[in-house]
């Protein structure tokens, strides 16, 4: 009797389990069909994208593995965030619950796993197989309280949110324009400069709720070009150490460092253009690919930025006019 | 004065308000009451221009828009924004000068936290400071006394109280029926997007009655509680 109750809690678990995954599944497959893509393809070109990148980052570095590493720890400690596992020991119960954030952390670090055993880098594997099974079993803060203090807070709030979620890849920036000027690698600096209008081009990825859209007295046309404005001054303030460290020390190449400047301007114009113009919606698989292609042949810019600014106007219209 | 005319609004086949016609009077305060989903929230929405619908609201004020401060009954929050800078923003959005916040803070919000950790009260209190902070001529607020300690309950009726002697004209939904009876001057009952009813200050006792009556009915019965 004791053992018939043993085996029905404990398929009872199983199935629960088999149901949060089933519907974790149903949640990345949603989050492909917005993106635009059908999820076999999506889950593909993730697949493909994963592997590309790796490879090239391993060509770029010899300390692809740490970085690598890294990585796969920034992912799985967004799934040790307190909020998400009270809710999940709230759900289930404790066994039930350390299966859940031990499949979860073995799921999401098992590709870079099997990268590192394909790159027969042995001490590495174990490290994060060890830090991962760990992780399972703490719950920490990924966000903190503290107000961290921004040069942006006149005009929030794409730099002032921004600025706070990833300060730290600044100070990367500004640590690689040094390196770059130590060792005498001016492409390392232009990578440093780049990773400045890089992360401020993530700052406007998402759409912000329509009352902060609605609250403006202006018109679309004013409003495109005020964000584009604001875009313009921050990233200068945020780019210009660099452009002006790289200038002195690079003095014969600073032709190209303003190429470089410019085109960052270009495209955080771009960007401000392309949210709008998806608004209320995320961008899309039709803007992604747009931007894409101007990445890698800028001049279709020319047709792109006056699309994305009729379509940004067209949707601003709805709720400025 | 804000005048509605025939308003009507769908949500695909769903007729969420039927055919509202209203008008709003400088220096005057309105309550809107009906249950959740009556379509208290959608009207706010079409006046403030956040929803396409059909018929007209037009007002003696250019680009009512402009001029409306707009209290949502959950307000939005970006997740790394101070309470200052969130007022900062919202009065840049319409070309105000803040003044000096702080003394302006009535509510004693912790101005350099990060709003999206105040409680609901606080973001409440927060919101409204803001909207007032943009000397708006119209005001729509959406539940405002919702999730307020009694203190700031209070202190938000004497706001409205001060709003209607300047001559700006408030519009407020509350399911707190006495906080609609110490500020409105009429009182509009909404049911399923229809106003049924229109009552003045002398007769809010009644209503409340009638109300309780309408809304209620024999619900509480059918939950067969022993």
């Amino acid at each position: 009797m004791i053992i018939n109750e043993f085996a029905i809690t404990s398929n009872l678990k199983k199935m629960k389990i088999k149901e949060y995954f089933q519907l974790q599944f149903k949640i990345i497959n949603r989050k492909l069909t917005d993106f635009g893509f059908n999820p076999i393809i999506g889950f593909l070109t993730i697949f493909i994208g994963f592997i590309g990148l790796s490879i090239y980052l391993f060509s770029k570095t010899e300390f692809a593995e740490y970085i690598f590493i890294l990585i796969a720890l920034s992912f799985i400690s967004k799934l040790s965030e307190i909020k998400r596992n009270d809710f999940l020991k709230f759900a289930f119960p404790d066994k039930a619950y350390l299966v859940i954030r031990i499949v979860e952390n073995s799921t999401v670090v098992l590709p870079f796993i099997l990268f590192l055993i394909y790159k027969q880098i042995f001490p590495s594997v174990f490290i994060l197989t060890t830090i991962t099974l760990l992780m399972a079993l703490f719950n920490f803060n990924t966000t903190f309280n503290y107000t961290i203090p921004t040069l942006f807070y006149k005009k929030p709030f794409e730099f002032t949110v921004g600025f706070r979620n990833t300060f730290y890849l600044f100070f990367i920036a500004y640590f690689l324009a040094f390196m770059s000027i130590s060792v005498g690698n001016f492409n390392l600096g232009v990578f440093a400069l780049l990773l400045v209008f890089i992360v401020s081009l993530s700052f406007y990825s998402k759409p912000e709720n329509e009352y902060y859209i609605w609250s403006y007295i202006t018109t679309p046309k004013g409003f495109l070009f005020e964000k584009i404005k604001i875009g313009f001054v921050y990233s200068t303030i945020l780019s210009l150490p660099i452009l002006i460290a790289l200038g002195i020390f690079f003095s014969s190449e600073i032709t190209t460092l303003l190429i470089f400047q410019l085109l960052g301007y270009i495209y955080l114009a771009t960007i401000i253009l392309a949210k709008y113009s998806a608004y209320p919606s995320e961008m899309n698989l039709p803007q992604g690919i747009l931007i894409g292609i101007s990445l890698l042949f800028p001049p279709i810019l020319i047709g792109v930025i006056p699309y994305f600014y009729f379509q940004s106007t067209k949707k601003l219209n709805n709720i400025l006019a | 004065m804000i005048r509605i005319e025939n308003l009507s609004k769908n949500y695909g086949p769903k007729q969420v308000l039927k055919n509202i016609n209203l008008s709003f009077d400088k220096g005057q305060v309105y309550g809107i009451i009906g249950e959740n989903g009556s379509g208290k929230t959608t009207l706010f929405r079409c006046i403030a221009g956040l929803e396409k619908y059909s018929g007209t609201i037009s007002s003696d004020i250019d680009k009512l828009k402009n001029h409306l401060g707009l209290l949502l009954t959950e307000p939005f929050f970006f997740s790394k924004i101070t309470g200052r800078e969130y007022i900062r923003l919202l009065c840049n959005a319409r070309n105000k000068n803040t003044g000096n916040i702080d003394e302006r803070n009535i509510f004693d919000l912790p101005l350099n936290q990060y709003a999206s950790t105040y409680s609901t009260g606080m973001k409440k209190k927060l919101a409204l400071t803001a909207i007032l902070m943009q000397d708006n001529e119209c005001f729509i607020l959406d539940e405002p006394f919702n999730g307020v300690d009694i203190q700031s309950n209070i202190i938000i009726e004497d706001i409205i109280h001060k709003l209607k002697d300047l001559g700006k004209t408030v519009i407020i939904s509350s399911h707190i029926f006495s906080t609609l009876s110490n500020t409105c001057d009429e009182i509009h009952l909404l049911k399923n997007g229809e106003f049924l009813k229109k009552t003045f200050k002398d007769n809010f006792i009644t209503l409340e009655a009638e109300m309780k009556e309408i809304t209620i009915g024999n619900k509480i019965e059918k939950l067969g509680l022993k």
